[in-house]
C-alpha cells in the first residue's frame, strides 16, 4: 500500500494583516486514517484547512494533498476530495435537495440510491427551501453531499455543529463506515467524545503551530496519571516522593497525578500505608488539552495566538 | 379569561416597552453610517453646486436660456425631466427647477430605500438583528430607529440642498421649497422601503420592490407630464410629481407637499402593523417546498451560476421591458405633439428627427440601466463570496476561474437578452401605435448597437472582480452614476470632451438617428473580451473570501 501522506505539510505560515494565523504549521495525514485536529477557537484549524482547499494561499513553507499543490493543482485535487465547513450557508432559494445534487455533479457522477439513504439517514426532508433549513439541517445537507461523493478524502471542519446527539450518532457511524472503505479523514472538532470515538491519531493546534501529534495512547504517556487512594495511614508524607503532583486529601480520600514514568517508586511508596482502594485512570483528552492550551500552557508560551478565519 | 386578566398588567408594561433601547440604535445606526449618509448628502450638494455654476457658462444670455428650453418644453423633455413650471420666462433656477431637481428627488429616494433596507431586513436576514432584539431591545425599536435616522439624514439632505440653491444665488423662498421637496420625498420612500422591508425576507427583494414602486412613480410622472406642460392629473399620482409640482421659483405652491408627507405618515403606520402581524425574521408571504432533485441544467458551475442570476434576471427584466412598452406607446403622443411645434422646431429636428431622436435615447436610457443591472448581479457574485457559498463550490472540482466566468457569463446572456426584449418590446409598442412596422427594427437597432458598451462595463466589473473586490460596489456605482448623468445630461451640461469619451456610450453611433459605425464596436467588443479575460486571470491569483 502506498503510505505517502495524504496531507503534509511543511513550515507553513499564513498572517492576516499583524496576525500570524498560521506559524510553522506540520501536519502529516497519512492514508486511511481518521485524523482528529483539535485546538481552541482562532488556533488556526480553519485557515489550515482552506489552505489546503487552495482557497488561501500560504506565505511561506509548503503544503502537499495526496504530493500535489493545493493552489496550483485545485481543481484536479477536488476531483479526490470533499469537504464540510462548520457553518454552511446554502442558496435560500435552493432546496436542500438541489444543493446536495448541484454538489455531487460539480464533483462528478451522483449516486441517488446512496443520496436518498443518506438523507433518509440523517433524517433530511430533501423538498425544503433552504431559507427554512435551521443550522443543523444546513450541516446535514453539506455532510450528506461529502458523504455521497466517492472520493477518498474529507476535510471535515467542524462538521457536527449544530447537529443533535442521535444524528451525531449517525455522523460517527459514517465516518467508521467511510474509514472501512479506506477513506481518509482529516476531523476538526470540539466534540472530544467523537475524536475519541474516530480518531487514530490527533494533531493539537495552538497558535499556529502543531504542539502535539500522536496516537491517543501515544499522547497519553506523555501526561500523568490520576490516582486515587484510600489507606489507612496518612498519605501526607507522598508529597515527598518523586513524580507526585498536586497531592490533596478530601474525606480520607487521596487525590495524586503521577509522571508515568516514576509510576513504580510511587507504588512502592504507596504500599506501607496501607490501601483499601485505588482507582487510577489515565489521561482523558480533555486533559491532554487542558495542558496544551489551558492557563498553564499559555503561561509556558508567549507567542502571539492566531486567528481562525 | 382568567388569563388574559392575569396578564394584563404585562401587556400594561408592554405598551412602554416597545421602544426600548431606541437612543442608543439611532446612535449605533448614525455611527454605521458615518460615511454613506454624509457622502449622499455631499453629493446631492455638489450636483446643485455644479449645475448653478455651469448653467451661466452654458447659456450665458437670455436667448442661448430660451433656445435650450424650447427643446426641454418639448413632451420628450417633459418626459424625461419634469413639468416645466414657468418656461415662458425661463431663469436659471427655473431651469434648474424643472430640468435637475426631478433627479434630486429620484436620488433622495434612493438614498431612504437603500437606508431602510440596510437597517430593517438585510439586518434580520444576516441574523445580526437577532442579537440586538435578544437584548434589552423593544420589539419596534429597530424599524423606529431607522426611521429617526431617515427623518434626521432627510432634514439634514434638504437643509443642505436650500442652502447649496441659495448659495448658488437663487431666490430664497423657491431653494426652501426644493430643500423640503427633497426631505419630504425623501421620507414619502423611507415609509415606502418601511412597508416593503416587512414583505419580503430577503433585503434584495425587499430594495427592489421599493425600487418598483419609484420605477413606477417616474413612469406615471412622466406620462402625465408629457400629457400637458405643467403636468396632468397622472403627475399627481405619483410620490416623484408632488414635488415638482410645487413650481419652485414660478407658484412657490407648498400644498403638493403635503401629499408626500401624508404617503410617508400611511406607510409609516402600515409598516408598524405589518410588522406586529409577523414574526421576526419572517415574510408576510410563505416559502413553498421545491424539488428534491435538482434538475440537469444545475449540474454545471454555469447552470448554477444562471439559477443563482435567474432572480434578479427576471425582476430587472420585467421592469425594464414595462418600461419599454410604456416609452413605445408614447410614439404617437410624441409625432402629434411634434405637430403643433413651431415651425421653425419643425425645421430642425423634422418628425423623422424626432422619431429617430427618440429611439436612440430610449436605447440609451435603457442601455445604462441594463449597465447597473450587470453590476448589481456582479454583486450577486460577490455576495457568494463573502457568504461562504463559493467556499462550497470551490471545494468541489470547479476552478476560480470558471467559477467567476460563469456568473460573467450568465450576466452578459442576461444582458443581450435584456437588452433585445426591450428593444423588440419598444418597438412594437411603438410600431403598434403608429402603424409603422418598420419602427420595430429601428428599435432594436437603437437598443442593440449599444450592447459592446454594456459589455465593456461588465467587464470591468469582472476585472474589480478579479483584482480589487473590496473596489467592486463603490468603484462600480460611481461609474454607473458618471455613465448615467452623461446619458441624460450630455449636451446640457457642457462637459469637457476629454471627461465625456471616458464612457464608453460615447463612442457608439445613436442608431437609428446616427448610421452604424464598425470601428468603435469592435474596439469596445476586444476591450471587453480582454477585460473579461484580465478578470478571470486575476481570480485565479487571488485568495478567496480573505477578510
Amino acid at each position: 500500500m502506498n503510505k505517502a501522506p495524504v496531507i503534509a505539510t511543511r513550515n507553513l505560515v499564513k498572517t492576516f494583516g499583524n496576525t500570524r494565523a498560521l506559524d510553522g504549521l506540520e501536519l502529516e495525514v497519512t492514508p486511511g486514517e481518521v485524523h482528529g485536529f483539535l485546538g481552541p477557537n482562532g488556533a488556526g484549524k480553519s485557515t489550515t484547512i482552506r489552505v489546503l482547499l487552495g482557497l488561501l494561499r500560504a506565505d511561506s513553507g509548503s503544503a502537499q494533498l495526496f504530493g500535489q499543490d493545493p493552489w496550483a493543482d485545485a481543481v484536479p485535487l477536488h476531483r479526490r476530495l470533499a469537504y464540510v465547513p462548520g457553518d454552511v450557508e446554502l442558496w435560500p432559494n435552493l432546496t436542500g435537495g438541489e444543493a446536495i445534487d448541484v454538489f455531487a455533479r460539480l464533483r462528478g457522477q451522483i449516486d441517488h440510491r446512496r443520496r436518498d439513504e443518506l438523507c433518509e439517514r440523517f433524517d433530511l426532508d430533501p423538498t425544503k427551501k433552504a431559507r427554512t433549513y435551521s443550522k443543523g439541517n444546513r450541516q446535514k445537507v453539506a455532510l450528506i453531499s461529502a458523504l455521497v461523493s466517492d472520493v477518498e478524502l474529507l476535510l471535515l471542519d467542524e462538521p457536527t455543529a449544530g447537529l443533535d446527539p442521535l444524528m451525531e450518532v449517525v455522523f460517527q457511524q459514517c465516518i467508521a463506515e467511510a474509514k472501512t472503505q479506506g477513506k481518509t479523514v482529516l476531523l476538526s472538532s470540539h466534540i472530544l467524545a467523537q475524536v475519541e470515538a474516530l480518531a487514530d491519531r490527533i494533531s493539537i493546534i495552538r497558535s499556529g503551530k502543531i504542539v502535539e501529534t500522536g496516537s491517543l495512547s501515544e499522547l497519553r504517556h506523555m501526561t500523568r496519571t490520576t490516582i486515587e487512594v484510600e489507606t489507612s495511614r496518612p498519605t501526607t508524607s507522598l508529597a515527598n516522593v518523586p513524580g507526585v503532583h498536586d497531592l490533596s486529601i478530601k474525606d480520607g480520600v487521596s487525590h495524586l497525578l503521577i509522571d508515568r514514568d516514576q509510576m513504580e517508586g510511587v507504588v512502592q511508596a504507596l504500599a506501607p500505608l496501607g490501601v483499601q482502594s485505588l482507582i487510577a485512570h489515565p489521561p482523558t483528552l480533555e486533559q491532554l488539552l487542558i495542558r496544551h492550551y489551558g492557563p498553564e500552557a499559555e503561561k509556558d508560551e508567549s507567542a502571539p495566538r492566531g486567528q481562525d478565519q | 379569561m382568567t388569563a388574559t386578566l392575569a396578564n394584563a398588567p404585562v401587556r400594561d408594561r408592554s405598551l412602554r416597552a416597545p421602544l426600548t433601547g431606541l437612543g442608543t440604535l439611532v446612535a449605533f445606526f448614525l455611527r454605521r453610517d458615518r460615511i454613506r449618509l454624509p457622502a449622499w448628502i455631499a453629493g446631492l450638494s455638489l450636483y446643485i453646486l455644479y449645475i448653478g455654476s455651469a448653467l451661466p457658462a452654458i447659456a450665458p444670455d437670455r436667448e442661448t436660456l430660451k433656445s435650450m428650453v424650447t427643446l426641454f418644453a418639448e413632451p420628450v423633455g417633459r418626459m424625461f425631466t419634469g413639468p416645466a413650471f414657468g418656461m415662458d420666462a425661463p431663469s436659471y433656477e427655473r431651469f434648474f427647477a424643472s430640468y435637475y431637481a426631478p433627479y434630486l428627488f429620484i436620488l433622495v429616494a434612493l438614498m431612504n430605500i437603500f437606508l431602510i433596507t440596510r437597517h430593517t431586513r438585510a439586518e434580520e436576514q444576516s441574523g445580526r438583528a437577532e442579537l440586538i432584539r435578544s437584548n434589552v431591545t423593544g420589539r419596534y425599536a429597530p424599524l423606529t430607529a431607522s426611521l429617526v435616522v431617515a427623518v434626521i439624514s432627510n432634514f439634514l439632505a434638504g437643509t443642505a440642498v436650500s442652502l447649496v440653491s441659495v448659495a448658488v444665488d437663487f431666490p430664497v423662498a423657491g431653494s426652501v421649497l426644493v430643500g423640503a421637496g427633497t426631505a419630504l420625498t425623501g421620507l414619502a420612500f423611507a415609509g415606502i422601503a418601511a412597508v416593503t422591508a416587512q414583505l419580503s425576507e430577503f433585503s434584495r427583494t425587499a430594495s427592489g420592490l421599493a425600487g418598483i414602486v419609484l420605477g413606477a412613480s417616474f413612469v406615471l410622472r412622466a406620462m402625465g407630464d408629457m400629457a400637458a406642460m405643467g403636468g396632468s392629473a397622472l403627475s399627481w399620482v405619483s410620490p416623484l410629481g408632488w414635488p415638482a409640482q410645487t413650481a419652485p421659483y414660478v407658484l412657490n405652491r407648498w400644498a403638493p407637499l403635503a401629499l408626500s408627507l401624508l404617503l410617508a405618515l400611511v406607510t409609516v403606520t402600515a409598516a408598524y402593523v405589518l410588522q406586529s402581524l409577523r414574526d421576526f425574521g419572517a415574510s408576510l408571504i410563505a416559502v413553498r417546498p421545491g424539488s428534491a432533485r435538482a434538475r440537469p441544467s444545475l449540474g454545471s458551475p454555469f447552470g448554477l451560476a444562471a439559477r443563482i442570476q435567474r432572480t434578479s434576471f427576471f425582476g430587472w427584466g420585467a421592469g425594464l421591458i414595462a418600461l419599454g412598452l410604456v416609452d413605445g406607446a408614447f410614439m404617437q403622443a410624441l409625432l402629434d405633439a411634434g405637430e403643433d411645434m413651431p415651425a421653425a422646431l419643425q425645421e430642425i429636428l423634422g418628425s423623422e428627427e424626432l422619431v429617430s431622436g427618440y429611439l436612440a435615447f430610449l436605447g440609451l436610457f435603457i442601455s445604462v440601466l441594463i449597465t447597473a443591472y450587470t453590476l448589481s448581479a456582479m454583486q450577486t457574485a460577490r455576495g457568494e463570496e463573502l457568504q461562504g457559498r463559493a467556499d462550497l463550490v470551490l471545494a468541489t472540482p470547479v476552478s476560480r476561474t470558471s467559477w467567476l466566468g460563469s456568473h460573467a457569463a450568465a450576466v452578459a446572456v442576461g444582458a443581450i437578452l435584456m437588452n433585445l426584449a426591450v428593444g423588440v418590446g419598444t418597438g412594437i409598442a411603438a410600431g403598434v401605435v403608429t402603424g409603422q412596422a418598420s419602427l420595430i427594427g429601428d428599435s432594436i437597432a437603437a437598443h442593440a448597437g449599444l450592447l459592446p458598451a454594456i459589455l465593456v462595463l461588465l467587464a470591468l466589473w469582472v476585472v474589480l472582480f478579479g483584482y480589487a473586490p473590496r473596489l467592486l460596489a463603490p468603484v462600480g456605482w460611481a461609474v454607473i452614476g458618471f455613465v448615467a448623468v452623461l446619458a441624460i445630461f450630455s449636451d446640457l451640461l457642457d462637459l469637457p470632451r476629454w471627461l465625456v469619451q471616458f464612457s464608453p456610450f460615447a463612442h457608439l453611433a445613436a442608431l437609428p438617428q446616427e448610421s452604424f459605425n464598425f470601428t468603435p464596436v469592435t474596439i469596445l467588443l476586444v476591450l471587453a473580451a480582454l477585460g473579461g479575460v484580465a478578470g478571470l486571470f486575476g481570480i485565479r491569483q487571488r485568495e478567496i473570501n480573505v477578510t
